[in-house]
């Protein structure tokens, strides 16, 4: 059910808040056993709801969100064993507007480790499942978000993405997956991976509540110092689409072409033009992510020593402080968090900074000026948002490299602080595909009202 | 990428590897090391790093002092172990 279907039947009286509440509620125990998707469940809030007014934008929400986001007096875990028993000490700003705005929680979603992952096989507390195929991954890292929404846990939730990590997961579980443009909505309560990517946003069943919910969290924030609240109101009445022609090669399944190429005739043949564009520097764009992503990752873990926020394993039998960080982080950290800070730390060393971090940063910059470039020609750019169906649990865990491969379409608008949203756009095998939109930096609107028309054309 | 390297490098980033995650790191690590060679065949001369995006300005403000109770501080600061409200640690030296 819709934010604004629940909003409707909440108004004609049809059910009470309570009692949408508890349906909600008894899906989650119904399903959760065998999705995985919840880590915390919070059933006391049938006994919150009664403050709720009618005129708020978010009336009668209910929310699932990642648990790398702050709710106060809840417990926090970013999906990893070093923060098991960390309890939050204050809501996100995210949160906090949520509240103020009428949305209320039902539980935390499960990912992977600290965002780390494409497959939520990472998560310390076990793999959630993708509830369309339970032998499938739901995505990740925000695959628990996903799943919840997609198993009608609950109405909307709140995702991150660094890579591509709200967009993939929702692709891979028919939904509705937005990453606002880098800076417009704070990240103060929202556990760190790599800073210059790092974005949240909706996961949703529909356009219209994507962008509902983005209305509500976006804004500046001093507590997160480059968020702005920049944004264009600008939407022109004829549309541009332009399809690069780099997304269509190398790693693409047919049954993700066959799909999107389908979508994009029937796009063609509505009132947007459709026009072939190039971005030559795609092909550089996953590597270049690798290394800055890897970078930032080992500066942000590196306050996670065991003696703060939470567990404890060396203590009491650590030698010295230098012991203690060993095992502490050694125990608390899985495979994946530790490769990546392993590689960041090799990255950042004297005499690779250069060859890698710098080099990276320019390719960036190149990468931004493909867009830029694009843009010049068309309004919004129209790409495949994975490269394949939902895999099988197992699949390619044991492989990282083919794991990371999994956000070549999506690292892109992160490189760039794109906004970008994925929609459902067609099946194959019974499984969903999703099409990813992107615009302009700040032009959510546009990216917004073409969605919501694409959405019309695919249904 | 040998394993002396890795343990090097996992040592500097304060994290114990067991045996099995020393063995496999070598090669995992190289997997994606030789993925992001690809990155040299760009020619980056006189092109500036994208460190930050421009349209977005540091929010600065003044640093205030704050009164908080011990209870609230030690919650903010995640403490764990403590001993007559200070955080205990292993020794140091």
């Amino acid at each position: 059910m819709t934010i604004k279907e629940t909003q409707e039947k909440l108004k004609r009286k049809e059910i009470s808040h309570r009692e949408m509440v508890s349906s909600f509620l008894s899906r989650i125990k119904e399903r959760n056993e065998k999705t995985n998707s919840l880590l915390s469940v919070f059933e006391d809030v049938i006994d919150k709801e009664s403050s709720v007014k009618e005129d708020l934008p978010l009336y009668g929400a209910v929310f699932v969100v990642k648990d790398n986001i702050l709710i106060k007096d809840e417990r926090c875990t970013s999906g990893s064993k070093i923060l098991e028993h960390y309890v939050a000490p204050f809501d996100a700003t995210v949160i906090e507007k949520i509240k103020e705005g009428g949305g209320v929680f039902v539980g935390k979603g499960n990912m992977d480790e600290f965002a780390m992952g494409s497959s939520t096989e990472n998560s310390a507390f076990g793999p959630a499942r993708n509830p369309l195929d339970l032998e499938r991954v739901p995505g990740g890292s925000s695959g628990g978000p996903a799943a919840a929404v997609s198993d009608g846990m609950c109405n909307v939730a709140l995702g991150s993405d660094t890579g591509g990590s709200i967009r993939q997961p929702s692709a891979f579980c028919g939904v509705v997956g937005f990453k606002p443009t880098y800076g417009t909505v704070s990240r103060s309560g929202v556990i760190a991976m790599a800073s210059s990517f790092d974005q949240v946003g909706p996961i949703a069943k529909n356009v219209e509540d994507a962008e509902l919910v983005f209305k509500v969290i976006h804004g500046k924030d001093v507590l997160d110092s480059v968020t702005s609240d920049l944004v264009s109101k600008v939407v022109k009445k004829k549309i541009r689409v332009g399809v690069p022609k780099e997304y269509f090669v190398e790693g693409i399944s047919k049954d993700i072409k066959e799909t999107i190429e389908g979508a994009i005739s029937k796009v063609d043949a509505s009132e947007f033009e459709v026009v072939e564009i190039s971005l030559p520097h795609t092909e550089y764009a996953l590597p270049a992510y690798e290394i800055i992503m890897a970078s930032e990752v080992s500066a942000n873990m590196a306050r996670y020593d065991g003696i703060r926020y939470g567990l404890e394993f060396g203590r009491p039998a650590a030698k010295s402080i230098q012991d203690a960080y060993l095992k502490n982080r050694g125990e608390g950290f899985g495979k994946e968090v530790k490769r990546r800070v392993i590689l960041g730390t090799y990255a950042l060393s004297a005499g690779y900074y250069d060859a890698y971090y710098v080099k990276a940063q320019k390719i960036r910059a190149l990468i931004a000026e493909d867009f830029k470039k694009a843009f010049a020609k068309v309004d919004v750019i129209l790409t495949p948002t994975t490269p394949t169906l939902p895999f099988k649990i197992g699949e390619k865990i044991e492989d990282p490299l083919s794991m990371h491969l999994s956000d070549i379409f999506t690292v892109t608008a992160n490189l760039a602080g794109l906004p970008a949203i994925t929609l459902p756009c067609g099946e194959k095998k019974g499984l969903p595909v999703g099409a990813q939109i992107l615009a302009k930096r700040f032009h959510e609107d546009t990216l917004f009202a073409v969605a919501k028309k694409c959405e019309k054309i695919w249904k | 990428m040998h394993k002396k390297e890795i343990e090097r490098l996992a040592f500097f980033a304060r994290i114990k590897l067991d045996r099995e995650e020393l063995n496999n790191a070598p090669q995992e690590i190289q997997s994606i090391l030789h993925y992001i060679q690809k990155l040299s065949d760009v020619d980056t001369e006189g092109v500036d790093p994208l460190f930050h995006f421009p349209e977005l300005e540091n929010i600065t403000r003044e640093d205030t002092a704050e009164t908080v109770d011990r209870e609230t501080q030690k919650r903010m600061m995640g403490m764990g172990k403590d001993k007559d409200d200070y955080l205990r640690v292993e020794s140091i030296l």
